[in-house]
């Protein structure tokens, strides 16, 4: 090879890495966060799930399938039955409640908008442990709400409000909302007025409009909102645990305790796994029926 | 014709006050535990389980600075938030759009890895990474925390921005880069200002995450420091007393007036321009 | 990596600069920095028999010791004591079995989980001559035998049933009274496979601390017959005190706090067991495995050993305690809150490490839970 080729060689490298350059800067930093900390942290977690149980609750890295063969029980079906149904009830309200919401706000004029969901967001930057002991005040048997009550003589004795289920959907709903309303707002402001005037214009009633146009356009905020309030509350257990007086577990409690005060790492990994399966074929099934190939959801 | 257009109008008002009644509903069920927090910081009881008398005392203890280790831990955690909040939705704004418009091999590998840290409890993650640091004999403390932190914060802010792009966006690169823009404008003029509510989401998601984070910095944490939500949870086990209420109210009150400042810095700007 | 968390902190400090905020603190958090990456030597200095140690790294509870008590220790020993909080037992374990002998000197963790830790090997065995305070003042029965060599006990708490006297229909005087279906939705309990389930084996008869995976099952069942009469597991004190429920199966320390809320109408009260023991757990500092500033580790030991030391540390956090000479010496109020005076004190288990049996009281726990309702 002559000195010329390399040189020619050098420069065409040069220029092929300079097109790549806005690629490499743009998906590269994810890219590389993702396999350094999602990527190999997940590959040790598959890793664990396939070894022993140690005799003082280690790791004993010696290959056995036990932990799989533990997630056989019929029991692990009910706890993920049970997190789903929850998780989907409070993915519904979310959307339900949201919605509308998401779409108040991005129809303000962009100042009081970005204004509107500051005041939605200062909430949530106070601890979730003092909110939910918020809560538990607000409608403890001696709380506000029952004092109310008892005064203007609609109760004869206070209402047992904590331990129940509509409190915990309460919870968990107000605790989710934001990751609903906010990839929601995001984008039906990005819709613009004058193809729903069109429609209008159009003569489709605002129902007609809503369905086919607004809500397909504003679809991948709504795919967006799905994901981030599902699959967090599939693994949750503070709340359920603290308004829910802690009677039920969910797939969430167990994994936490696997990796907590039964330190069975093993069983708490294939847990994991067969969580990121069910979530995955969700997915899956998912995009399949609703065909929404343009998402490109995973 | 006069008559029906004074019906729509009717129509439109009385759903514009429906409309106004549901926002306002909604913000009083997000801002109810809130007034309950600010009120129960008055509470005159070692533990916040019921109302005992009006009292200022966990204030004064507060600002008497005679023992600051709630102080550390709020200014701990809000340094994490911040730089979690700024580092997360770089790497999300560019992430978002970089997996949106390159085509290369390993896409479909990071976009499933994206899924990952929302699926998996983050108890797991935080284990294994932990294992990981200590095996390969990594220091401690706020770096470990904050890397905890962007691994769960990255996915929300790409998953919120990408929401936002779509289609015209490269209609819009395009012409702009024919207008004879260099890739660098085109991006931080026409790209960053079509996406800026999605940026702005995935920020503010970003620093609710880690503002409340604990078991990331739980696990991850270094020997000197915990984060605030670590140490509520620490005081979960025998009830949390009323000194955290007072923090977290005085907390809140400086980000309300530090966002009507903004807010007020931005119209005079504004105001300005218009003139100019 | 390490060039990332210079980064990290670099950003920091220069972040605190900027914002200018809490000066104090911001200061604070740069030193500690400068302080961590200066540990080493420091470790190393010590080993050779040199400077003592300016700094303390304790893993533990928040709001659980005495804050000026603490800063006479610093000032004394002219150190810092740095506090890293846990939020579960099980955090304590994680991080001793991860190595936690980088980052901590002292850590506070639960003797049910002591045998585990001795064997695997992941604490530093205790030179007790050391803490001459605590040989003299801890009482031995709680600082057991077994696990002398590595911990020294801090607090401890009783797991007992206390009920209203006023309101619960029945009286208790075993365990087996909680079965009673008058007390429907009338329970608030504590949580865990293992504080549960060692309450229905000693109803039925059996060791607390079972390996038998036959009389692990016949506490379940009996549990699911208790679990019918829980209103909630978790902390219910206030719901003791506020009259939702009648009976607690809870620890002595969140029993006080129930009956000093209730003032001069308490009308709680210790169930008086007849031949049932009660559990006592306990909380006790171990240093980790390779910690580095030993010396102080120590000195700060024998420093909450000592009678008076600890006598106003249990006014502050009036907690049952294995130090006699300190309960001796701590104030009336103390001595006399009725939620430590019971006449079966003596009559107690420990939760002991029971092994590989864990798995199978975890799989009995989550069936009680899981197929309940």
């Amino acid at each position: 090879m002559t000195e010329g080729h390399i040189q020619e060689q050098k420069k065409e490298k040069a220029r092929r890495k300079k097109s790549r350059l806005p690629m490499l800067a743009q998906a590269g930093p994810v890219s590389i966060w993702m396999i350094l900390f999602v990527t190999i942290p997940l590959l040790f977690i598959i890793y664990i799930s396939f070894m022993t149980r140690g005799p003082f609750g280690g790791v004993v890295y010696k290959f056995s399938l036990d932990s799989y063969k533990t997630l056989l029980d019929p029991i692990y079906f009910t706890v993920i039955l049970k997190s789903l149904r929850v998780a989907l009830f409070t993915t519904v309200l979310c959307l339900l409640l949201g919605y509308p919401f998401a779409y108040y706000i991005a129809k303000q004029p962009p100042e009081r908008a970005s204004r509107l969901i500051m005041l939605l967001m200062i909430p949530f930057w106070t601890n979730s442990m003092i909110r939910l002991n918020s809560w538990m005040l607000f409608f403890q048997t001696a709380g506000p709400v029952n004092n109310l009550l008892l005064k203007l003589g609609l109760i004869q004795k206070p209402i047992m409000f904590l331990y129940t289920d509509p409190l915990v959907m309460l919870g968990l709903v107000t605790g989710m909302l934001p990751f609903a309303v906010l990839p929601m707002y995001s984008s039906i402001e990005k819709l613009q007025k004058n193809l729903l005037e069109a429609s209008a214009d159009l003569g489709a009633n605002p129902s007609v409009t809503f369905r086919k146009v607004t809500l397909p356009l504003t679809m991948p905020g709504i795919v967006s909102a799905i994901i981030l309030v599902f699959i967090p509350s599939l693994g949750t257990y503070t709340v359920t645990d603290m308004l829910g007086g802690g009677k039920v577990l969910y797939i969430g409690n167990i994994i936490k305790n696997q990796f907590g005060s039964i330190r069975n790492w093993p069983l708490g990994a294939a847990l994991s796994v067969l969580l990121l399966a069910i979530t995955a074929l969700l997915i899956f099934l998912y995009t399949r029926f609703a065909r929404v190939d343009e998402l490109e959801v995973v | 014709m006069e008559q029906v257009k004074t019906k729509r109008q009717g129509k439109h008002r009385l759903g514009h006050f429906f409309a106004t009644l549901y926002i306002f509903i909604m913000y009083a069920v997000f801002y109810l535990p809130v007034v309950v927090m600010v009120v129960y910081s008055f509470n005159d009881a070692r533990k916040n389980y019921s109302w005992m008398g009006f009292t200022t005392r966990w204030y004064a203890k507060l600002f008497s600075f005679s023992n600051t280790s709630l102080w550390d831990a709020l200014i701990y955690s809000l340094i994490i938030a911040v730089l979690a909040t700024v580092i997360s939705t770089v790497i999300g704004v560019l992430g978002a759009i970089g997996l949106k418009k390159f085509e290369f091999k390993a896409k479909k590998f990071i976009n499933m890895m994206i899924y990952v840290p929302i699926i998996v409890p983050e108890i797991v993650l935080a284990v294994a990474t932990l294992i990981l640091f200590v095996t390969f004999g990594i220091q401690m403390g706020l770096g470990s925390i904050l890397i905890g932190h962007c691994t769960f914060c990255i996915p929300y802010a790409v998953v919120t921005i990408k929401g936002r792009i779509s289609g015209d966006n490269d209609t819009l690169e395009e012409a702009s880069m024919d207008l004879g823009a260099n890739r660098l404008q085109t991006f931080t003029k026409v790209t960053i200002p079509t996406i800026m509510p999605g940026v702005m989401s995935a920020a503010f998601l970003s620093f609710t995450l880690s503002i409340d984070d604990v078991v990331m910095s739980n696990m991850l944490a270094g020997g000197s420091q915990s984060t605030l939500p670590v140490m509520i949870l620490s005081l979960n086990r025998t009830g949390l007393t009323g000194d955290v209420n007072a923090l977290t109210t005085i907390m809140i009150v400086i980000m309300v007036i530090s966002m009507l400042i903004y807010s007020a810095i931005r119209r005079r700007m504004a105001r300005k321009e218009a003139q100019a | 990596m390490k060039k990332m968390m210079a980064i990290g902190l670099a950003a920091v400090t220069a972040a605190s600069l900027l914002a200018g905020c809490g000066g104090s603190g911001s200061a604070a958090k740069t030193e500690s920095g400068a302080a961590e990456t200066s540990a080493e030597t420091a470790a190393a200095e010590q080993a050779e028999g040199g400077e003592a140690s300016k700094e303390l790294n304790i893993y533990m509870w928040s709001d659980d010791i005495s804050e000026s008590l603490v800063s006479e220790f610093e000032k004394e020993n002219d150190c810092k004591v740095n506090f890293t909080y846990m939020s579960d037992n099980a955090d304590a374990i994680n991080q001793l079995t991860a190595g936690a002998g980088d980052k901590y000197d002292l850590v506070m963790t639960c003797d049910a989980y002591m045998e585990s830790l001795i064997k695997g090997g992941y604490l530093e065995k205790l030179d007790l001559s050391k803490i001459p305070n605590a040989e003299k003042n801890m009482n031995k029965t709680y600082w057991r035998e077994d696990i002398r060599d590595y911990c020294m006990p801090y607090l401890m708490n009783y797991i007992y049933v206390v009920y209203n006297k006023d309101t619960c229909p029945i009286e208790i005087k075993g365990y087996n009274d909680l079965l009673d279906p008058q007390l429907k939705g009338q329970i608030g309990s504590v949580d865990g496979a293992r504080n549960l389930f060692p309450i229905a084996l000693v109803a039925l008869g059996y060791d607390p601390n079972s390996t038998d995976e036959n009389e692990i099952k016949e506490a379940y069942e009996w549990l699911q017959k208790y679990n019918e009469n829980v209103a909630a597991y978790g902390s219910t004190e206030q719901n003791l005190v506020n009259g939702t429920i009648s009976v607690m199966l809870a620890y002595d320390g969140n029993t006080k706090w129930a009956m000093d809320q209730m003032g001069d109408k308490n009308s709680l009260v210790i169930a008086p067991f007849e031949k049932d023991p009660v559990q006592l757990g306990m909380d006790l500092y171990v240093i980790p495995k390779g910690a580095k500033h030993q010396d102080l580790a120590y000195k700060f030991l024998d420093y909450i050993a000592d009678a008076d030391v600890m006598a106003k540390n249990l006014d502050e956090y009036p907690y049952s305690c294995p130090n006699d000479a300190a309960v001796a010496a701590a104030s009336d109020d103390y001595k006399n809150s009725p939620a430590f005076n019971f006449d079966y004190k003596d009559n107690i288990f420990f939760q002991e490490d029971v092994g590989d049996a864990l798995t199978i009281y975890d799989k009995y726990y989550q069936m009680l839970k899981v197929n309940a309702q």
